[in-house]
């Protein structure tokens, strides 16, 4: 399975070390405003990512699939999550959370950049794609405004 | 029975169990606790060790070095500096113990009560007092000098079954991240990410503590050894053995409040045994340099290197210090303080893992699948 944050050589090299989660369908993976510590890779089932607008609202997000993956952004800070993540049917995750990233850092550097650098990369893609969304928003905006 | 009453029943039944598997748990601790009390305490110091060793470990492992190796190497060292220390510093104990006591039963002793007995007579004209004064003051030394003995036998018995603890360190730090995994995976999903937090919190905060203290206490055993030595050099050595007795000093630093007294007690004593022609400016040299010791600890030292997130009040220092006696003599007097800051930070991190994490809306989901059906489809 090719992984866009670690490739496919690194993945195999860290798959020994990291925690599958096996949960049910509709069992809560993570939840929105919690505290961040990992993101998670779908190995086996889908997965809902959603915001909790009311009590008993949600806006769903997306539909993840195996290989997929989310969570990333807790990889670097601990900021509350901006969704949750729900699983649709009974699934298996990888998870690789901070403390884990922080300490491959530590023990292997030369691996830990690696890793660091492909998920700044996909932070940097994200952050493009955001931008053109946003131009082409701006441009929609003024087209409107000028008739 | 309905299927709701049967799932509220078996769950009621599983919360029984786990509450009498508690309660036995509990019970078996207690029963079993004075005779696993030395395993504990081997336990204990193993694993304050490996945190205090783990970041050696990782830095000779981030240089292409095999954990295991790296360990190895690290725990060589440490051995082989150990040994370098107890062999100076045993002697030097020996030494101490013999001298203190030829001086006891010299007429050091009795030279200092006719100079308190002469001084009481002239300023409260009491020899009556002044008698007794010296007879407690006697009473003291012996004491004194029973249970410095008693202290060294309880180490010395206490270093004989250290013999396991490098053992038992090797394996704590190597497979250290195989044990966390471990007790992880026994967590429910729904407290996974909490107890992962939690757990990797609660490692840092002890970990920093812990080689905060070392290092203090490292840096203070070396500003006293500096200042006694300073001392011997301008008062003609009134005071033998003073590296032993800076390092001491360090080591009783791991106290707070309480240890900084402790540590200048060995000095004052082997100064007044001594009988110096000018005792009296020897005295009041050693209690400023070890005043000025303890500033430049909390000035400088202790705010750089020390935890904060471990203060502790004076007065539950002194009940922690007393309970770590009593369970463990010497030893546990020593350790009573960063075990209790370990706890402490353990508290403090799983009460903000409670509240930051909204465990209310899992029990929430609790409730969905217990009404759920085995294999069944859920709304």
């Amino acid at each position: 399975m090719e992984n866009p944050i670690w490739g496919n050589s690194i993945f195999r090299k860290k798959k020994k070390e990291d925690d599958i989660l096996t949960l049910l369908k509709k069992e809560p993976i993570i939840k929105m405003g919690d505290p961040g510590l990992g993101m998670y890779i779908i190995v086996k089932g889908s997965v809902e990512i959603s915001t909790e607008e009311g009590k008993d609202e949600k806006n769903v997000l997306a539909q993840l699939t195996e290989g997929s993956f989310f969570g990333d952004l807790a990889l670097l800070d601990e900021s509350p999550r901006s969704a949750s993540a729900t699983a649709l049917e009974d699934c298996s995750v990888i998870g690789f959370f901070r403390p884990d990233f922080l300490d491959l850092l530590n023990r292997k550097p030369k691996l830990g950049i690696k890793v660091l650098f492909a998920l700044a990369k996909t932070i940097g893609e994200r952050l493009r794609r955001t931008d053109e969304l946003l131009m082409q928003t701006q441009e929609k905006k003024s087209k409107i405004h000028h008739g | 029975m309905d299927k709701y009453t049967y799932e509220l029943y078996s769950q009621l039944l599983k919360t029984s169990w786990k509450v009498f598997l508690i309660i036995l748990g509990i019970a078996l601790a207690v029963i079993l606790f004075p005779y696993a009390k030395d395993i504990l305490i081997m336990f204990i110091i193993a694993w304050l060790l490996s945190v205090l060793l783990s970041p050696l470990v990782d830095y000779l492992e981030s240089k292409r070095l095999r954990r295991g190796w790296a360990i190895l190497i690290v725990m060589i060292i440490i051995l082989a500096l150990v040994a370098f220390s107890f062999s100076l510093i045993i002697p030097g104990i020996i030494r101490t113990v013999e001298a203190l006591t030829t001086k006891l039963q010299s007429d050091v002793i009795n030279e200092l009560s006719v100079k308190i007995e002469a001084f009481f007579e002239k300023n409260f004209n009491n020899a009556e007092l002044a008698r007794n004064v010296t007879a407690k003051l006697n009473e003291i030394g012996v004491s004194l000098l029973n249970s410095l003995g008693e202290f060294f036998k309880n180490v010395g018995s206490f270093l004989a079954s250290m013999v396991i603890v490098p053992v038992i360190t090797f394996f704590l730090i190597k497979d250290s991240r195989r044990f966390k995994r471990a007790i992880i995976s026994q967590v429910p999903n729904k407290y996974f990410e909490l107890s992962l937090n939690i757990l990797h919190k609660v490692e840092n905060q002890v970990g920093k503590y812990i080689q905060g203290q070392t290092i203090d206490a490292l840096i203070v055993g070396i500003l006293s050894t500096i200042g006694l030595f300073l001392i011997n050099v301008a008062f003609e050595w009134p005071i033998q053995y003073f590296f032993f007795i800076g390092m001491l000093a360090g080591l009783a630093n791991l106290i707070p409040y309480v240890g900084p007294v402790v540590g200048a007690i060995p000095a004052l004593t082997i100064a007044i045994l001594n009988n110096p022609p000018n005792l009296g400016i020897v005295l009041i040299w050693i209690v400023v340099m070890f005043i000025l010791v303890q500033a430049i600890d909390n000035a400088l030292v202790s705010p750089l290197v020390v935890s904060k997130s471990v203060n502790m009040h004076p007065l539950t220092v002194i009940v922690v210090v007393i309970i770590g006696g009593k369970i463990a003599g010497a030893i546990g007097m020593l350790f009573a303080v960063p075990l209790t800051g370990i706890i402490k930070v353990t508290l403090q991190q799983v009460t903000w893992g409670l509240k930051k994490y909204s465990l209310h809306s899992i029990s929430r989901l609790k409730e969905e699948t217990i009404l759920k059906p085995k294999g069944g489809e859920a709304a």
